[in-house]
């Protein structure tokens, strides 16, 4: 078992250090850093944002300020979602009311609602928060609703012959049957949350990852624009960690 | 006789059960009629042992449901306690071949869970809990969660679950169906054993014919759907009881002579 996790995990390693090889190598060939940075450049550089200042901050202000966005749109969104999908999934008249509404917001992406989100919520963290709530909402309430709709009749039914009333169903087996399923809602919308940072820091701002590449744009910094999407990336895989980290806590009881 | 003098605690008079569901495409769409339990009277008494015996196509788990309150009589009357019953009901326990475990809660989370929601406190409904864990001999398991238990330990904890919400009646469902023969044989010592030192009226529903034989005060045959009782057998042989002992095998040949064949 434990050598075959450490064989695992070498192989991960083994398949970015090749993935970097190829990138160096395709890049030496092309040699046109404009075009397509060699994959040193990029890490070094990446390195150097953290003690160089890029526009006000280092890279660590950047992740933190970015951070913070997504965590406060995430809190967002997953007090809705879960309001949402326990609601939907629970009572057929709130289904009826939400989920078609709910079906036609959906398909909007979080880059179409910049326009708005400004008129509405004007330049500041305001509308950011509203187009990364938008990115990652729809994942917790789908997943909830999901799993409030499939939890097992038959335990339901056991907690009535043991006695309880409809208010103690619902918060002694419904929702705590629907946690792996929110879980599983949290887990893609906390990817989704902070992948839409750059849409949501285009709208004005001087700081955060999302920034790092729009001003990358707008400049024609190539590495500035990697830079940024390096950091993405890394911060991404490590919040998707944590969020498994965390469900793995919260539901032992799951671990078959 | 003496089961005459015995007090009748639950009632089940001409109750019938029709599944009506529609079925078909728009414009040609007919209401579909299963007629599953027809007109079945009997009577549970207390503290006996009653087996609801039948073939795989009768319609035992329904009939229990209804006796339970978790499932509508189309038509008849279900008593219990002089009170006609129209939905669960805590006096009356019920044990799930599924077994239907809250698996997010321990187990002794589990057996504690009746005594909780009526509000026991805390002392008192764990001191309850302890006492049916170990009951079911379960001792020392009572921080595992249910993914961390066999077959058998699991529906140990479901019927410890039940006990400990002090029912009147414990309804049990075919509960060691899902068991292989070896830990279904165990269990079924077992629970005699549990019956023996905590009586109870019981009614329990099976398809094996040893398991009713095994258990039973009282044995109720069913026939095919639509379920009628097709007659009605007096056990009283002593407990423990032995697979191969010579009254318990021609008891065994006759009720098996007597039993609706199915496909």
């Amino acid at each position: 078992m434990k050598s075959e996790k450490k064989k695992n995990i070498i192989a991960t390693l083994l398949t970015i250090a090749g993935f970097l090889l190829v990138w160096q190598l395709v890049s030496m060939a092309v040699d046109n850093a404009a075009f397509l940075p060699k994959a040193s450049v990029i890490v070094l550089e990446f390195f150097k944002t953290f003690v160089n200042p890029v526009g006000k901050y280092t890279m660590t202000m950047h992740i933190l300020i970015s951070l913070y966005r997504v965590g406060v749109a995430f809190i967002l969104a997953t007090l809705v979602g879960i309001m949402m999908g326990v609601g939907m999934g629970y009572s057929k008249l709130v289904e009826a009311i939400l989920y078609p509404l709910f079906e036609i917001i959906r398909p909007i992406p979080p880059l179409a609602w910049i326009p708005m989100s400004i008129l509405w919520f004007g330049l500041g963290d305001a509308s950011k928060f509203f187009i990364i709530f938008l990115g990652s909402f729809s994942f917790i309430t789908l997943n909830t609703y999901d799993g409030t709709k499939n939890v097992d009749r038959e335990l339901i039914g056991a907690a009535r012959m043991l006695g309880a009333s409809e208010r103690q169903v619902f918060f002694k087996v419904v929702l705590p049957s629907s946690v792996p399923y929110i879980f599983a809602g949290l887990q893609i919308a906390v990817t989704a949350g902070w992948s839409s940072v750059v849409g949501a820091e285009m709208v004005r701002s001087d700081e955060g990852v999302g920034w790092l590449i729009v001003m990358g744009m707008n400049k024609g910094n190539t590495i500035q624009i990697m830079v940024g999407m390096l950091a993405i990336g890394i911060i991404g895989f490590l919040l998707a960690q944590l969020t498994t980290l965390v469900e793995r806590r919260l539901l032992a009881w799951n671990d078959q | 006789m003496e089961r005459s003098v015995k007090e009748s605690v639950l009632k089940v008079e001409n109750v019938s059960k029709i599944f009506s569901r529609e079925e078909g495409s728009f414009g040609q769409k007919k209401l579909v009629e299963n007629h599953v339990i027809d007109q079945v009277t009997f009577d549970v008494y207390e503290n006996e042992f009653l087996v609801i015996f039948g073939p795989g196509q009768s319609g035992k788990t329904t009939l229990l449901k209804m006796m339970a309150g978790l499932e509508k009589v189309t038509d008849g009357i279900i008593e219990f306690g002089q009170k006609k019953i129209s939905g669960p009901n805590p006096q009356l326990g019920f044990v799930y071949q599924s077994i239907a475990l809250f698996p997010w809660l321990t187990v002794m989370e589990n057996v504690e869970f009746g005594p909780k929601v009526k509000g026991e406190g805390k002392v008192e409904r764990r001191e309850k809990a302890q006492h049916y864990i170990e009951l079911v001999g379960l001792g020392g398991f009572e921080e595992r969660y249910p993914a961390q238990l066999s077959g058998g330990m699991k529906q140990r904890v479901g019927i410890a679950r039940a006990y400990a919400n002090n029912p009147k009646i414990l309804l049990m469902d075919e509960p060691f169906g899902a068991l292989d023969a070896q830990t279904r044989y165990m269990m079924e010592a077992e629970i005699q054993k549990i019956w023996q030192k905590e009586k109870r009226t019981v009614v329990f529903v099976t398809n094996n014919i040893e398991e009713a034989l095994f258990l039973a005060d009282r044995i109720i045959l069913l026939t095919n759907c639509p379920t009628k009782i097709k007659s009605e057998y007096h056990v009283s042989l002593p407990h423990p009881r032995s697979y191969v002992d010579k009254e318990f095998l021609k008891l065994r040949q006759e009720i098996t002579n007597n039993m609706d064949r199915t496909l």
